[in-house]
């Protein structure tokens, strides 16, 4: 079979050329060489996390591959037989359990029994989003979708420390359905949730009240919750839930940023949502594409589509050909928004 | 390729308790592990085996935050972790013992944690290359930190390979130019068979004391290489005397012997001084005898003598004087044909002939051309105290013309000339183009009006032949006799003309022999070779 060429420094050319080719590349069974890896970027080529995501891709898939090193620039990757199992896998520095597992997840949904992955590492680092954003607002519309997954999350792992540890059972995908998303449909509540860990009592306090005031969300909405992890952390996570969808918007505290300063962060995604008419959010309409790609298509509704979103549309639409998928974009009422629409999709399923 | 990291325990550093506080501070040994863009595949971790406990601890921390990381622990015994030479021979027993593996392994010496005297114990011991590595250093992230910061703090890798650092490298540069570079002047040449050349050239004058042979073309760098040597030795301590260069061309009648034996007073008419001579000046030093071959055969028995023996006889005297000096000859002829023309004694050139070395023309080292310019740029702008600077099209056009368009018939003196010519027309010290565009139509010039026309040719031919001859041949046969003649006049030998004639076949060639092909085909026309420079 004639192998993919991918040219790694396309559209923002960061690591997730990487993940996205390795999906496609994994559920395709199609071998991928993916070149100019992080070109440009202060450190180029392949970061820990990157390898972590190379390495549990190929082990699903048995996959060969070369290049697979620290700062690597050039990577063939030459997929095998995609196996159920129980997969373990450890990614160090914090990096980011949740890309880890959004990288294999399409491919396993494909097989004829469900499989287990335990991840050890980052979940709640700030880099990409936390598992709570995956359970919250992706998992949901993937069971609609026809794929069920079963997420239990044993410990949280902030940045830099890591060490959090979740389980993630993905089950075959039977029946894939078109995913039709115009609305929200109508709101149910919000609610404010601050994890932290190892950290004094006053910076959730300090968060929280930042959220009551900015966005005048009841004393009953705003939760604080210790949790046990081997580092400290803090994460604020303002959620609101409508009847077809429901959007997570986060920060995470880090050294040299006040606690108002992350909750402001965190209410000013909340605020830009909560006062358009779109059904989905920036990072949900990203982790969207590919599963709908994967299985049987759909629409969405969404703002301005990110250069994230972009870079992974350009990318399906190469591989795929450029009727796979298509954006249209527009500005009404002042406020950007976007129709994506993946007309058909592969339905691969299993 | 591996990366192993190779650390003692910092037994305050990495002590930072047993509960989960100690994730929040910063441990050195734990935060090596942590960094994105480095993974440690293997920790060699030293530790005295009281600390075998925390120890255990830091390790059991890396397996979390780094799952890739293996940790090896290496029980050490310091008396006294202050006292140098103590902790010197435990760190060096250490590294003499550890089975390195640079193909496939690449070393970092962590030198953050332990005593001082450690540091300077890890950074002795790779500088010396006993440990085949490079050293590592990490920091604390800021006590007032900016955002973005890494709670793990920062490493730094230090390369102790000095030449890699541009303003210590440049600061010590001529004296610190060793070997080969000393004997290139620092100009980084690219041919490859020229650097070979060097390399072995630096070995050999290094240890050697017998005579070397260099032959190239006029203003191939003879000299140059001649006066290198003798400062690269100088430098070493292998001479104290003096560098003595002469042109054995410029030298003519008594003068030779004189000149180069010395004389007494009075030894012949106008004698009114006695005169060392330059073998004499040349002891403890080097001489440089250029174009030996124009050296008369009396002279070369001489000079073989003072060579095998140090000792020889000043004009006019009966007492032999003694000089130890080294010598090395240049030449642009072929010193065996002069010896089968009887010209030159074949003691003497199997003498010579043990270190030969042939310096290409400059066009045969096309590659070279670009850092000699830069050289002769950097020269001329200490000769005219300023700076002297290309505009960038200039210098395209020249590098241009230089690499493939020009003759170099005189080879490093036309370029040295050529630049000497363009920084002193140079406005405010900017070589422009349309200096580049007159120097290269000087250059051309030159170098057409230096070359055998067939014109001259013709009238050559006509006085060899006679015109009756003349009108026998084709004008075919004409114009390539015209020109092998103007060829063979414009040469001192028949094998010199036989290799401008043949310059490309003889490439091809494993034997050759111009001079009888040439003389075969002269011998058609009923032409012997010597006729043609008596006419």
């Amino acid at each position: 079979m004639s192998t993919q060429q991918i040219d790694g420094s396309m559209g923002e050319g960061g690591g997730q050329v990487l993940r996205t080719s390795l999906t496609l590349s994994m559920c395709l069974g199609v071998p991928v060489k993916i070149t100019n890896i992080r070109a440009g970027r202060k450190k180029p080529g392949l970061l820990r996390q990157h390898l972590a995501a190379l390495r549990a891709a190929a082990e699903i898939c048995d996959a060969e591959i070369n290049g697979d090193a620290l700062g690597s620039t050039e990577v063939r990757f030459v997929p095998g037989a995609l196996r159920p199992g129980n997969y373990e896998f450890r990614i160090g520095s914090a990096g980011s359990s949740t890309l880890l597992v959004q990288t294999v997840l399409p491919a396993l949904a494909l097989l004829e029994r469900s499989s287990t992955i335990i991840v050890h590492g980052g979940t709640h680092n700030g880099m990409a989003p936390s598992v709570d954003f995956l359970e919250l607002a992706l998992f949901p519309l993937l069971a609609r979708m026809g794929v069920q997954v079963d997420s239990t999350l044993h410990r949280h792992g902030f940045y830099p420390i890591g060490g959090g540890r979740w389980e993630v059972t993905v089950h075959p995908w039977r029946q894939p359905a078109p995913l039709q998303l115009f609305r929200r449909g109508s709101w149910i509540e919000n609610r404010a949730t601050v994890t932290s860990s190892q950290l004094q009592g006053h910076i959730a306090e300090r968060e929280l009240a930042r959220v009551a005031r900015k966005l005048g969300w009841p004393e009953k909405a705003l939760i604080s919750s210790d949790v046990a992890s081997l580092g400290p952390g803090n994460i604020v996570s303002l959620r609101s839930r409508f009847e077809h969808v429901t959007e997570v918007f986060e920060a995470v505290g880090g050294l040299g940023i006040s606690a108002e300063r992350v909750a402001g962060r965190a209410i000013r995604d909340a605020r830009r949502y909560l006062a358009a008419d779109y059904a989905v959010g920036e990072y949900l309409a990203d982790q969207l594409l590919l599963p709908m790609v994967i299985g049987a298509g759909g629409e969405f509704t969404t703002g301005a589509l990110s250069s994230h979103s972009r870079t992974n549309m350009a990318l399906i639409s190469g591989w795929l050909g450029a009727s796979s998928i298509a954006a249209s974009e527009g500005n009404p009422d002042g406020a950007p928004s976007s129709v994506v629409s993946i007309p058909s999709g592969l339905a691969l399923a299993c | 390729m591996k990366t192993v990291i190779i650390g003692m325990l910092g037994t305050n550093l990495d002590r930072r308790g047993r509960n989960a506080k100690r994730w929040a501070a910063w441990r050195p040994t734990v935060s090596l592990c942590q960094h994105e863009d480095l993974v440690v595949d293997r920790l060699e971790l030293l530790l005295e085996p009281r600390y075998q406990s925390l120890a255990d601890q830091v390790t059991a921390d890396i397996q979390t935050v780094s799952p890739e990381t293996k940790v090896v622990h290496h029980i050490i015994r310091q008396e006294d972790p202050w006292d140098f030479a103590n902790v010197y021979s435990v760190l060096r027993a250490f590294t003499d013992g550890y089975p390195f593996d640079t193909d496939n392994e690449r070393y970092l010496v962590h030198m953050t944690t332990g005593t001082h005297v450690a540091q300077i114990c890890w950074f002795l011991l790779t500088e010396a290359r006993y440990i085949p590595g490079t050293l590592i250093q990490t920091s604390p992230p800021n006590s007032r930190p900016k955002e973005g910061d890494l709670p793990i703090g920062q490493y730094q890798e230090i390369d102790l390979d000095l030449s890699k650092y541009d303003q210590i490298a440049s600061r010590f540069r001529l004296e610190q130019l060793q070997g080969t570079e000393y004997l290139k002047q620092g100009i980084q040449t690219r041919n490859k068979l020229f650097n070979e050349m060097i390399e072995q050239i630096e070995k050999v004058s290094i240890r050697s004391i017998e005579p070397i042979l260099l032959t190239g073309p006029t203003g191939a760098g003879k000299s140059q290489l001649a006066k290198q040597i003798y400062e690269l030795k100088k430098q070493r301590q292998q001479f104290g005397g003096k560098f003595v260069s002469v042109n054995c061309a410029t030298l003519r009648g008594d003068a030779v012997s004189s000149t180069l034996f010395g004389h007494t007073k009075g030894a012949f008419t106008g004698a009114t001084t006695a005169r060392p001579g330059l073998l004499r000046e040349a002891d403890d030093g080097l001489l440089f005898l250029d174009e030996i071959g124009e050296l008369g055969v009396e002279e070369q028995a001489m000079l073989l003598n003072a060579i095998e023996t140090k000792q020889f006889f000043p004009m006019g005297s009966d007492k032999e004087v003694s000089s130890n000096f080294q010598l090395i000859a240049g030449t642009n002829q072929d010193l065996w044909q002069r010896v089968s023309e009887g010209q030159f004694r074949e003691d003497l050139i199997a003498r010579l002939d043990l270190w030969t070395y042939h310096l290409p023309p400059l066009r045969d080292r096309v590659e070279d051309i670009e850092p000699n310019l830069e050289f002769e740029i950097e020269n001329a702008r200490t000769r005219l105290g300023t700076m002297i600077r290309f505009s960038k099209e200039a210098r395209d056009r020249y590098l241009q013309f230089a690499t493939r368009e020009a003759q170099w018939r005189a080879n490093f003196r036309d370029l040295n000339s050529s630049v000497t010519r363009m920084a002193t027309l140079a406005d405010g010290g900017r070589i422009s183009r349309e200096v580049v565009e007159e120097e290269i139509a000087l250059l051309q010039a030159r170098w057409r009006a230096g070359a055998p026309s067939t014109h001259e040719g013709e009238t050559l031919l006509q006085n060899i032949l006679g015109t009756e001859h003349l009108q026998e041949l084709d004008p075919f046969d004409r114009v390539q006799l015209a020109y092998v003649v103007a060829v063979c006049r414009s040469s001192r030998s028949m094998a010199d003309a036989g290799r401008q004639l043949f310059s490309v076949s003889r490439e091809r060639k494993s034997s050759i022999n111009d001079s009888h092909r040439l003389k075969r085909y002269l011998e058609k026309f009923g032409i012997v070779f010597e006729r043609i420079g008596a006419v």
